[in-house]
């Protein structure tokens, strides 16, 4: 994933500005920023949502704007209230449909993929019986449905209990082994140092940070924690 | 071309599924049950030709249940998206906002076709209970009312992108229940009234959708028999024609707008 000089305004005001970006394959990169940085505006641009105003914006070696890219690009939103009169087997099976699935794949895989986030048990539910940390399950299942090369997730830790959390770490992982790349934001410090191998810092619409965790680590003093702190307070690379 | 329709498929089973589960058309339907099989058993004071007055009341009925459930099923099409946030993973997935748009209105037209023909079989059921007949002309009411149908949806569709939910049913509302009362007597009131009153009137008559053209109750009441062919063929291009300009409008409004 390539983001070149990408700047977006909305009636005059600046969500994002002069932004570059690079994400190799197999990578997981975090993606963090104070409220209103620009994070969840970039995110809409990476997966063909919002148009930049200016600027270039490569996913996977096409235009996210392109049906053929996006159906390469598997896409959480921090929190989505998914059709409540639908249970966690159907939402898929809608998505699936949508990714032009036929019915044989879409039902292997739902399968797979409930067992794979805890939710096989609670298949047959209505979503409006779910909680929080269940929905935001049933997102990441919606994501991976169409076993996709580039994952961007919104704040995946968001409403995950502990448990949760330590599964999704893995899982995480395990799609990183396989290949994938994966971009997430996140205001959750702590799980971005675990889980990523570079984090980018936004502020104001710019990135004033990008580089990798792994030097972070160990250190003592120099955590994310500092970091993001140290980088937002002084508004420039660190 | 198999992907566009497997996106369509899952938009229209989508549109099954959420009117179904909704209990308010089950409500309607049973209530419908509750009103018409009653009447249709019943001879109100022994008169002979009382059946067309429970003729009357069924369709009459049946135009408010059609109403109400086209108008609600257009109408939460898409702010239910956009509020739920369930918008941004549906338009991250491979579809195009058109495909979208044909799904989601093709999903609502079946889904309410599907609870209209409920209505109209409980009419026919009530009728022979009443010692009628089967005519064609039933089926032909039938045709002219998925018409409404598909227009009225395409209406809401178009309204619920441009205001919001509320003032999208209310205006929805007004322009067809109006219509369906009225239209057919705008043109004489329009002669009746001076300019500018009478150009408004006129603009009206002619920018309005024209639900009194679906309209059979009267010849299914009085057995004055179906439309001839052309008329037929006639009011449906009318239903298609109008129903492709809301969407043209929708999706012009669709593909421009900013999530």
């Amino acid at each position: 994933m390539r983001i070149e000089h990408v700047s977006r305004s909305f009636g005059g005001v600046s969500a994002v500005a002069d932004l570059t970006l690079a994400l190799g394959r197999g990578e997981i990169m975090g993606f963090l920023g104070a409220n209103g940085a620009g994070k969840t505006t970039t995110i809409k641009m990476i997966i063909g949502l919002v148009r930049p105003s200016s600027g270039c914006i490569s996913v996977l070696g096409g235009d996210p704007a392109d049906s053929a890219v996006r159906a390469k690009i598997g896409y959480m939103p921090e929190i989505a209230y998914y059709y409540p009169y639908l249970n966690a087997r159907e939402l898929l099976s809608f998505y699936g449909g949508l990714c032009g699935m036929d019915g044989r794949t879409v039902r292997a895989r739902a399968g797979e993929l409930l067992e794979t986030v805890g939710l096989a048990d609670a298949a047959k539910r209505p979503l409006k019986t779910y909680s929080k940390g269940m929905l935001q399950r049933a997102g990441i299942a919606q994501a991976l449905l169409n076993d996709p090369d580039l994952l961007v997730l919104d704040e995946p830790f968001t409403g995950l209990d502990p448990l949760a959390r330590i599964h999704f770490r893995d899982l995480m992982r395990r799609l990183r082994e396989q290949g994938k790349t994966i971009f997430f934001s996140s205001h959750e410090l702590g799980e971005t140092e675990l889980l990523c191998d570079t984090v980018a810092i936004m502020k104001g619409g710019r990135a004033v940070y990008q580089g990798p965790v792994r030097q972070l680590a160990g250190n003592g003093e120099r955590n994310l924690e500092r970091l993001f702190l140290d980088v937002l307070s002084k508004g420039g690379a660190a | 071309m198999k992907t566009l329709i497997r996106q369509i498929k899952a938009l229209v089973r989508l549109s099954f599924m959420e009117l179904w589960r909704r209990n308010d058309v089950l409500a309607l339907v049973i209530l419908a049950l509750a009103l018409m099989v009653p009447l249709s058993l019943s001879s109100p004071f022994g008169a002979a030709g009382a059946s067309r007055y429970l003729d009357e009341a069924a369709l009459l009925l049946i135009w408010a249940f059609s109403l109400f459930i086209s108008l609600g099923t257009g109408a939460r099409l898409f702010p239910p998206e956009f509020e739920s946030r369930t918008i941004y993973p549906l338009l991250a997935k491979p579809i195009s906002r058109g495909a979208l748009l044909a799904g989601k209105y093709l999903g609502a037209v079946a889904a309410s076709a599907s609870a209209l023909a409920i209505f109209y079989l409980l009419f026919v059921g009530c009728s022979l209970l009443r010692g009628g007949s089967l005519s064609m002309e039933v089926l032909q009411g039938f045709v002219f009312h998925l018409a409404f149908v598909a227009l009225a949806v395409a209406l809401a569709l178009a309204g619920s992108l441009v205001v919001t939910p509320s003032a999208n049913l209310t205006l929805s509302a007004t322009a067809l229940t109006a219509m369906f009362f009225f239209g057919r007597r705008l043109p004489d009131y329009a002669d009746a009234v001076s300019a500018p009153l009478s150009w408004l009137v006129r603009l009206a008559y002619a920018l309005g959708p024209h639900v009194e053209f679906f309209d059979m109750r009267q010849r299914l009441i009085h057995g004055w028999g179906g439309v001839d062919a052309v008329v037929f063929a006639a009011v449906l291009a009318y239903a298609v024609a109008y129903a492709g300009v809301c969407l043209v409008f929708a999706w012009l409004i669709l593909k421009r707008k900013r999530f």
